[in-house]
């Protein structure tokens, strides 16, 4: 049987705040014994005895507290804890005198009704009732707990005593419980999401970099202006080239007029081709050469004679664009059979 | 804005039939800024606006969603339209049904309003989840294993809960409130303030108690997400015993019939 001192070695939480204490002590240690001394009527030694008071006083709280503290363990329908507890609660009430200690049976009844309401419905509920202990109990079996295989009691204290639980034990249980949860999965990107980390490093790369090239082009400037040149220059160094071509070509036989296309299309490479349609374009515009239609109506080009040049030009300009697809490309090589290019490319590949 | 409000009420009926899928709740009481818009509102504001605008706003809605619901934490009307529907305010209901339908057809997740006070909302999942050993490997969360538990033990013991009885049931198993724990940190924390925000559970403090004492529920979010039946059959299968045995609790597993919906009270 469990007895209100006994169970009350480690209550700690007192209802009003005050500091455990033993019964029987003659130490105030709450406010609520100066009433007692006041002089009141009826000197009968036994309802004024402050200490027999405190002591019941003491007998109630602790009660209350086991009943509070021990809350599920009363509530278990194996034992008839909660039954003691009111048969102890009875004893004590046949003591009791004054106001103070009567208020404490009341709060005792209270707590004690609310866990007899529990329990009732409990008992209420059809079917087997649900004990939280034997649920843990088989949960930690689920869970993988190793026993000890020694049988050890498992009220003995420490984690480690009565088995341990392997590392994965709630996610045992996590996954059981995916199965009984409807959650959306969480959203993530696939390949991951974008950190804003790399650029502070690189910025730093950079400045570094930086220092050391601008000595360089200190140094450099006249040579790199004469290597590189603009892409102006290496047009019109194009140009002039090709004029030459012309040119020599013209001189090899003036009499035959030179093919336009057979001049300009380079049958190893399409790209070449319309750059030497670019370029011969613009030597006829600055009227260096002209083009005109054979017998068979296909253009020839020549370069014009020095002497023949007239600024202005008395001569009608005529303006034409022309285009050139890889299809028509191929075609004109095989209409020209054309074999090799006259313009041959260039050495530096500038561009 | 009081003007508005009342053309906007008599619509409101017709109005609540056009929305499908979402609870969008009527305007009355509401104190946020934003008035629903009636459904002419709509289609003038939709008449100014191109399609793309549209699609565009609509998948700037679903993002939005998708990365709160990482967290599990649900999402305010009030925010959703701060921050991200802004001026398309006038077409807010379409904007919705739209994003009701993509997240539907396209992800196979379900929009809940679970709040139909606040005007909350989450995603959950459209399918079942499929019994047995897990096809996907993806990593398991403890913490859902931790919730799963509090929840059985709500769930067994009647839908209302002492906090007490939750915390000595965590004792039992090696989870102590008092303790940090290896694995889940500070308990106390996760399952009366995660939890909580995330709508698992509800954290009520019981009146007149000194000292102050909670009880536990289950959140809105758990009462659509999580199967009380599936539960049950966990039980049985822990208890060895049949899951029917449990009268109660079958009853009430079995009295939300089918698809959970938001919102709806469970008997107690």
């Amino acid at each position: 049987m469990k007895r209100a001192k006994g169970g009350g070695d480690e209550e700690a939480p007192r209802q009003n705040g005050s500091a455990g204490r033993r019964k029987g002590e003659q130490q105030q240690s709450d406010g609520d014994d100066g009433d007692c001394d006041f002089g009141a009527a009826d000197l009968q030694d036994e309802d004024n005895d402050p200490s027999l008071r405190r002591e019941i006083r003491s007998k109630y709280r602790d009660l209350i507290n086991s009943v509070q503290q021990n809350r599920e363990d009363m509530l278990r329908p194996s034992n008839n804890k909660l039954t003691e507890v009111l048969e102890e609660a009875n004893k004590l009430f046949k003591d009791v005198r004054q106001a103070r200690e009567a208020a404490l049976d009341a709060q005792l009844l209270v707590v004690a009704t609310d866990l007899g309401k529990e329990k009732a419905s409990q008992l209420f509920a059809e079917g087997t009732a649900f004990d939280p202990t034997a649920f843990a109990e088989h949960l930690l079996s689920f869970m993988g707990l190793n026993r000890l295989e020694d049988g050890e009691d498992e009220q003995q204290n420490g984690n480690a005593v009565d088995g341990y639980l392997p590392e994965d034990a709630w996610h045992r249980v996590a996954r059981r419980a995916e199965c009984c949860v409807r959650a959306a999965p969480s959203f993530h990107y696939m390949m991951g999401s974008f950190h804003a980390e790399p650029p502070p490093p690189k910025q730093k790369i950079e400045r570094q970099r930086k220092a050391p090239s601008k000595e360089a082009k200190r140094i450099m400037p006249t040579q790199l202006k004469r290597m590189e040149g603009s892409h102006q220059e290496a047009t019109e160094k194009e140009v002039e080239r090709i004029l030459g071509y012309l040119k020599s070509y013209y001189q090899d036989d003036p009499t035959s007029p030179i093919s336009y296309y057979e001049f300009v299309i380079d049958p190893n490479s399409f790209s070449r081709t319309v750059e030497n349609i670019f370029h011969t374009s613009f030597l006829i515009r600055d009227g260096l050469a002209r083009m005109h239609m054979d017998n068979a109506k296909l253009p020839c080009i020549a370069p014009v004679e020095e002497g023949e040049v007239e600024a202005g030009g008395s001569f009608s300009r005529k303006q034409c664009i022309v285009s050139i697809s890889p299809k028509m490309w191929k075609e004109l090589i095989e209409a020209f059979d054309i074999s090799d290019t006259m313009i041959q490319p260039s050495n530096t590949q500038n561009e | 804005m009081s003007q508005r409000k009342r053309p906007s009420n008599t619509r409101s009926s017709s109005q609540s039939k056009r929305q499908s899928g979402t609870a969008v709740a009527q305007e009355e009481d509401d104190n946020t800024t934003l008035t629903q818009p009636s459904t002419s509102q709509v289609q003038r504001g939709m008449e100014k606006l191109t399609p793309a605008q549209v699609d565009q706003k609509t998948a700037e809605v679903v993002q939005y969603f998708l990365v709160k619901d990482q967290k599990k934490i649900p999402v305010r009307r009030a925010d959703l339209v701060k921050h991200v529907v802004k001026e398309y305010r006038t077409i807010y209901p379409e904007i919705m049904k739209r994003a009701a339908r993509t997240f539907d057809q396209v992800f196979g997740l379900k929009m809940i309003e679970i709040d139909a006070k606040n005007h909350m909302y989450i995603l959950i999942n459209k399918l079942e989840p499929v019994a047995g050993p897990a096809t996907l490997k993806s990593p398991t969360n403890p913490k859902m294993g931790l919730m799963f538990v509090i929840l059985s033990v709500i769930f067994m013991k009647g839908g209302i809960v002492r906090e007490n009885l939750i915390w000595s049931t965590l004792k039992k198993l090696r989870v102590d409130p008092g303790e940090r724990h290896e694995e889940f940190g500070d308990v106390k924390k996760v399952v009366t303030d995660e939890f909580v925000r995330q709508r698992y559970l509800e954290y009520v403090r019981i009146p007149h108690t000194e000292p102050v004492e909670h009880e536990f529920r289950w959140g809105q979010r758990a009462e659509v997400e999580v199967s009380k039946t599936k539960i049950l059959e966990f039980m049985g299968q822990l208890h060895e015993q049949d899951p029917q045995s449990w009268i109660q609790q079958y009853r009430e597993a079995h009295s939300v019939s089918g698809s959970t919906q938001a919102g709806s009270s469970s008997q107690r």
